[in-house]
C-alpha cells in the first residue's frame, strides 16, 4: 500500500448467493473480511487491511439504491439491480465501474412453454397481459418497446416462475441462460439485459474524494491469472415447474408458501388430513398435488400471495397477517379477508431505533422530530404500507419510508432512523444495540380467501369445506 | 427559508394568473367564434390508454406519473393524463362517437416528470381537436384557427412550420428493416434524433438517399413536393402520402398562408399519421398540431379521421405582453377615512355601484394598494367624497356617488 491516508470508505456487501464469491474475490484482492462469510452474525465490519474502510451487509437488491442515496461509496452487487433501478430512475448518483464476470445470467421476458403468445402479441390483442416480476421498471421497460397496448405488472418478491401460464402471461426473470429458462418449463420472449457481479460507485463520491488506493486494488484482479471468484459455478437447483394435471372450471386455487415458512406450512398442511404430494423440503414442486381432485395448489412467496388472491388468481392463501395487512392498507376495499387464524409462526411487528436515541416511545419520538431533533425521520422497513399508516395516524410531521428487501437491523443508526420490523424473541434488535418503542400488532400464520370466491355458487361449499377442515386443524393439539 | 414547493412544481403568482387568463381568453374566444365547444376531462386516466401503439412514444411513457389506485389490486395502474389529445379521443368515442363532426377544444394541464426540477412538470395546454372531418379543409381549418389564436394572444410574428408524418414512416417502411431494428429507428427519430438514419443498415440505399434529401432541404411552397415525388426510389406508397401533403399545401397557397417544410421541424409524433405543424415565436415553439387519423380506433373507437393542434401556454405566457397596464386603468380603490359604520357603508354602497358600471371597485380600509389609476376617500360626514387620479395627480370632491361615477367616467374611456 502507498502512504496516502485513506478517506473514510464505505463499502456495501452483498449477502445471501452472491456471499461466498464476493468473499472470494474481496479475499483475492487482499482485502478480505474476517467476518464475511455465510454464518456471520455480524453484518458491520472494518477491514484489517485498509484502515478507514468499513463495510456492511446488506440485500443485494438493496445496494445500488443504498450507494445511489450517498449511504456507500462502493457496493458489489448484480448489475440487474442496478439497471432497474437506473431504469426507474435515470438521475441516480450511481454508476457502474467494473464488472467481476460471476453470477452471470440473463433476464429475460418468458411466457409458459406451452403458450402461443407471439400470435396474440401480433394481433394487437386489447386484451390485458399479466406480467409478474421482481423487476417491474424494467418490464414496464420491455413493454412500452414491444408496443403492448395493454398490460398489468405485479411485482413480486419471487418465485415469479411459477405463474404462467395460469396466473401470468409473462415473467420477466434472471437465469442463468435459455437453456436454464427451458429447463422451468418457460421460453424467451424477449432478453432484456445480460447481469453479472459488479462493482458499483456513488458519483459524488467519486468526483469528491481520492479512493485510488482501493480503485487500484479492484484494477489488479484484472491481471491476475487466476481468478477462482470465476470459477465454473455449480448448476442451481431448480424447482419443479411442470404443469399439473390441467384444472377445471370451479376448482379452488390455493397458495403455499416457499421460503422459512415452508416447513411451518408443511406440518400445519398435515394435521388437516389433506395429503399433499410435492410440498417437503426434498420433493418441492411449483404445483403440489393433493389428494382433493377439485384443489389446485401452486407455492410462491408468501409477500405475494394477498394480491393474488385479490386478483382472482387464488381463492385460498396462507400467508401471515403482517402481509395480510400491508395489502389491505394499500387497498383499503381489497375483497381479501382473513378466514381463519391458524396460530404458528407467530412474530409481532414493533417499531425500533437505536438505543442511543433518547426516546423510548412514538411519542417521545414524536416531539424529537416535531423539534427538528430528527428531520427527517427515515423509516426502513419492508412493511411500506404498514409503516406508512403507522406513521401517518402518529402524525410524525415529516418521515421517510426507505423501502429494504430484508437485512433491516443493519440499516440503523447510519441509514435510517427507525424500523417497523418483525421480531420473534427481539435478540437480533438487542444484538445490534437497537430497541423496540412500540408494538403495532401481533402477527400470526393465516388462511386468507377472497370474499367473492365465497359468492360464486360452484366455490362456496368447496370452500367451506376447507375452511372447516383448516379450524379443525387449528383445534387438534 | 428552504421551500416547501415540490420540485418541478409552479405556483402562478396574481401577475401569472393575468397572463394566462389573457391567453387563455383569447384562445377561447377564437375558439367559440370557429363553433368549437369545451370539454373537460379528468386528470385520472387508465395508463393502458396511453400505452397503445401508437399513442405515447416508449420515452414519454417513461416519464409519466402512474400509480396503483387505492382499489388498484388487479394491477391496472392509473396515470396522471400526459397528454391532453388522447383523452379527448377517448371522451369522443365513448361520448359523441355519432356526431358526424365534432369540434372541441380544451384547457388542461398535463404531467410529465422533468430530471432537473428546473423545467415544469406540470404543464398547461389549450388545444383543439376537429373529430370526424373533411379531409384538406379540416388541415387548412386548424391551420388559420391556430394562427388567428397566435395573433389574438399578441404573439409577435408567428411562423408556421410544415412536416408529413404519413411520409415519414412511409419512408421507414421502405427500408425493410426487421421488427425490432425499425422500432428503435422509430424511438430515435420520435426523440428527435435525426442522425439515426445514417446508422441504418439498409438494402435499399436509394431511400436513404431520398430521406437524407428529404432532412436537408427546407421547402418553401408546393413546388418543393412536387420536386420530391419526382425524385427516384420513391415509391407509389410515398407518392400517396407526398400527394396528400401537396393537397393541404396548394390550399394553403390559395388561402396565400406562409409557411415553410422542414421535416425535422416534429418530435413526438408517435401518433400523428398525416400532416404535422408547428407554430414558433421568437424561436419558440408555442404551438403543434397534426393529423392522427388512427387514434380514435387506437382508444377503442371507431375509425375516424382527426386533426387538432395544442399551444404550449407555459411557453405562450412567458413571452407575451400583459395587460396589466388596462387593468390598472380601470381600478378605483375606495377607503373609508373615518370608522364610523355609516362611512364603510357608503364605501361598500359606491364600490357596489362602481362595479356596476364595469369598473373594478376594490376597498382599500388597511391601506396599502397599489395599481389603481383611482382613489375615492369616504369622509366620515355623510356624503363627502374625495376622487383622486392617480395618474394625473389631481384631486375633486364630490357630493354624491353619481358625481364620484361622472368624475371617473367622464375621464376613463376605457369604461363599458
Amino acid at each position: 500500500m502507498s502512504g496516502k491516508a485513506m478517506v473514510e470508505t464505505r463499502l456495501a456487501l452483498p449477502k445471501g448467493q452472491m456471499l461466498n464469491r464476493t468473499s472470494l474475490f474481496l479475499t483475492s484482492i487482499g482485502l478480505g473480511f474476517d467476518n464475511y462469510n455465510s454464518g456471520t452474525r455480524i453484518y458491520r465490519m472494518r477491514s484489517q487491511a485498509m484502515p478507514g474502510l468499513t463495510a456492511k451487509m446488506l440485500n443485494e437488491r438493496d445496494i445500488p439504491v443504498q450507494v445511489a442515496v450517498g449511504n456507500y461509496d462502493f457496493g458489489i452487487c448484480n448489475s440487474d439491480w442496478l439497471q432497474e433501478l437506473l431504469t426507474r430512475y435515470p438521475a441516480s448518483r450511481v454508476l457502474k465501474i467494473a464488472d467481476l464476470g460471476y453470477d452471470i445470467s440473463d433476464i429475460y421476458m418468458a411466457c409458459a412453454t406451452s403458450s402461443d403468445i407471439s400470435a396474440r402479441v401480433k394481433t394487437g390483442s386489447t386484451a390485458a397481459w399479466r406480467i409478474v416480476t421482481e423487476y417491474p421498471a424494467l418490464a414496464e421497460a420491455a413493454a412500452y418497446k414491444m408496443r403492448l397496448k395493454r398490460y398489468r405488472i405485479f411485482p413480486c418478491w419471487g418465485s415469479t416462475e411459477a405463474y404462467p401460464p395460469e396466473n401470468a402471461d409473462f415473467s420477466v426473470l434472471r437465469v442463468r441462460n435459455e437453456d436454464a429458462l427451458r429447463s422451468l418449463n418457460l421460453k424467451p420472449v424477449r432478453r432484456i439485459c445480460g447481469s453479472n457481479a459488479c462493482i458499483i460507485a456513488n458519483s459524488n463520491s467519486l468526483q469528491s474524494n481520492d479512493f485510488s488506493n482501493l480503485l487500484e486494488r479492484f484494477a489488479s484482479s484484472a491481471s491476475m491469472k487466476n481468478k477462482p471468484w470465476q470459477a465454473q459455478e455449480k448448476a442451481v437447483f431448480a424447482v419443479n415447474n411442470n404443469l399439473a394435471r390441467s384444472s377445471r372450471a370451479g376448482d379452488i386455487w390455493l397458495a403455499l408458501a416457499d421460503g422459512h415458512q415452508q416447513a411451518h406450512t408443511e406440518a400445519f398442511m398435515q394435521k388437516t388430513g389433506i395429503k399433499l404430494e410435492g410440498y417437503s423440503k426434498n420433493d418441492l414442486r411449483r404445483r403440489p398435488s393433493s389428494d382433493i381432485d377439485w384443489l389446485s395448489i401452486k407455492v410462491i412467496r408468501p409477500q405475494d400471495m394477498p394480491q393474488q388472491v385479490a386478483n382472482g388468481n387464488f381463492d385460498l392463501a396462507i400467508t401471515g397477517r403482517d402481509w395480510l395487512l400491508d395489502h389491505l392498507y394499500q387497498f383499503p376495499s381489497s375483497p381479501v379477508a382473513e378466514m381463519v387464524n391458524l396460530g404458528f409462526g407467530w412474530v409481532r411487528i414493533v417499531a425500533v431505533v437505536s438505543e442511543s436515541v433518547p426516546a423510548d416511545s412514538i411519542g417521545s419520538l414524536r416531539n424529537l422530530v416535531a423539534a427538528g431533533k430528527i428531520v427527517p425521520l427515515r423509516v426502513a422497513t419492508e412493511y411500506i404500507n404498514i409503516a406508512d399508516k403507522y406513521l401517518r395516524d402518529k402524525h410524525i410531521a415529516r418521515y421517510r419510508v426507505i423501502p429494504t428487501w430484508g437485512a433491516t437491523e443493519v440499516y440503523l443508526p447510519e441509514d435510517a432512523e427507525m424500523l417497523i420490523e418483525n421480531t420473534e424473541t427481539g435478540q437480533t434488535l438487542a444484538r445490534h444495540k437497537l430497541k423496540i418503542i412500540d408494538t403495532l400488532f401481533e402477527s400470526t400464520a393465516c388462511l386468507i380467501g377472497n370474499r367473492r370466491s365465497l359468492e360464486e355458487r360452484g366455490k362456496k361449499d368447496k370452500i367451506n369445506k376447507l375452511i372447516s377442515l383448516f379450524r379443525e386443524a387449528v383445534n387438534k393439539k | 427559508m428552504e421551500s416547501q414547493r415540490c420540485k418541478g412544481a409552479r405556483d402562478l403568482l396574481p401577475d401569472d394568473m393575468e397572463r394566462f387568463r389573457q391567453v387563455e381568453d383569447a384562445f377561447r374566444n377564437s375558439c367559440l367564434n370557429w363553433g368549437y365547444r369545451e370539454i373537460r376531462t379528468p386528470t385520472l386516466e387508465y395508463i393502458h390508454l396511453f400505452t397503445a401503439a401508437g399513442t405515447l412514444t416508449p420515452a414519454m411513457l417513461g416519464r409519466v406519473y402512474s400509480f396503483l389506485d387505492w382499489d388498484g389490486w388487479g394491477g391496472e395502474r392509473v396515470v396522471l393524463r400526459p397528454d391532453g389529445t388522447i383523452p379527448a379521443a377517448r371522451l369522443y368515442s365513448e361520448n359523441l362517437a355519432d356526431q358526424k363532426i365534432a369540434r372541441l377544444y380544451y384547457i388542461t394541464n398535463v404531467f410529465a416528470f422533468e430530471e432537473t426540477g428546473r423545467e415544469n412538470r406540470e404543464k398547461w395546454q389549450c388545444g383543439v381537436e376537429l373529430l370526424g372531418d373533411c379531409g384538406r379543409a379540416s388541415d387548412a381549418e386548424v391551420i388559420a384557427l391556430a394562427l388567428e389564436i397566435a395573433g389574438a394572444m399578441g404573439l409577435a410574428k408567428p411562423e408556421l412550420k410544415l412536416s408529413h408524418a404519413g411520409i415519414l414512416k412511409a419512408l421507414i417502411g421502405e427500408l425493410r428493416l426487421d421488427g425490432d431494428s425499425k422500432a428503435a429507428l422509430l424511438d430515435d427519430i420520435l426523440e428527435g434524433n435525426w442522425q439515426a438514419f445514417a446508422g441504418v443498415k439498409s438494402k435499399n440505399k436509394e431511400v436513404i438517399q431520398a430521406i437524407t434529401t428529404l432532412i436537408k432541404l427546407k421547402g418553401k411552397s408546393s413546388g418543393f413536393l412536387a420536386n420530391l415525388k419526382a425524385m427516384p426510389a420513391v415509391s407509389k406508397n410515398v407518392r400517396a402520402e407526398i400527394d396528400s401533403f401537396a393537397a393541404v399545401t396548394a390550399l394553403l397557397d390559395t388561402m396565400q398562408v406562409s409557411y415553410s417544410i422542414d421535416f425535422t421541424s416534429i418530435r413526438g409524433f408517435e401518433y400523428y399519421t398525416g400532416l404535422c405543424f408547428k407554430i414558433t415565436s421568437g424561436g419558440e415553439r408555442i404551438c403543434s398540431g397534426g393529423r392522427y387519423d388512427n387514434l380514435i380506433g387506437l382508444v377503442g373507437g371507431k375509425d375516424i379521421p382527426a386533426c387538432g393542434f395544442a399551444f404550449y401556454l407555459d411557453t405562450v405566457t412567458a413571452i407575451v405582453k400583459p395587460w396589466s397596464q388596462q387593468k390598472a386603468e380601470k381600478t378605483v380603490s375606495v377607503k373609508s377615512t373615518g370608522g364610523s359604520a355609516a362611512s364603510f357603508k357608503t364605501a361598500f354602497e359606491a364600490a357596489a355601484a362602481m362595479r356596476k358600471i364595469g369598473l373594478i371597485a376594490e376597498l382599500d380600509f388597511c391601506g396599502g394598494q397599489l395599481q389603481a389609476r383611482w382613489s375615492v376617500s369616504v369622509s366620515t360626514r355623510p356624503a363627502a367624497f374625495t376622487v383622486i387620479d392617480n395618474y394625473k395627480k389631481t384631486r375633486r370632491k364630490a357630493a354624491t356617488i353619481g358625481e364620484v361615477i361622472n368624475i371617473i367616467g367622464g375621464f376613463n374611456k376605457l369604461v363599458r
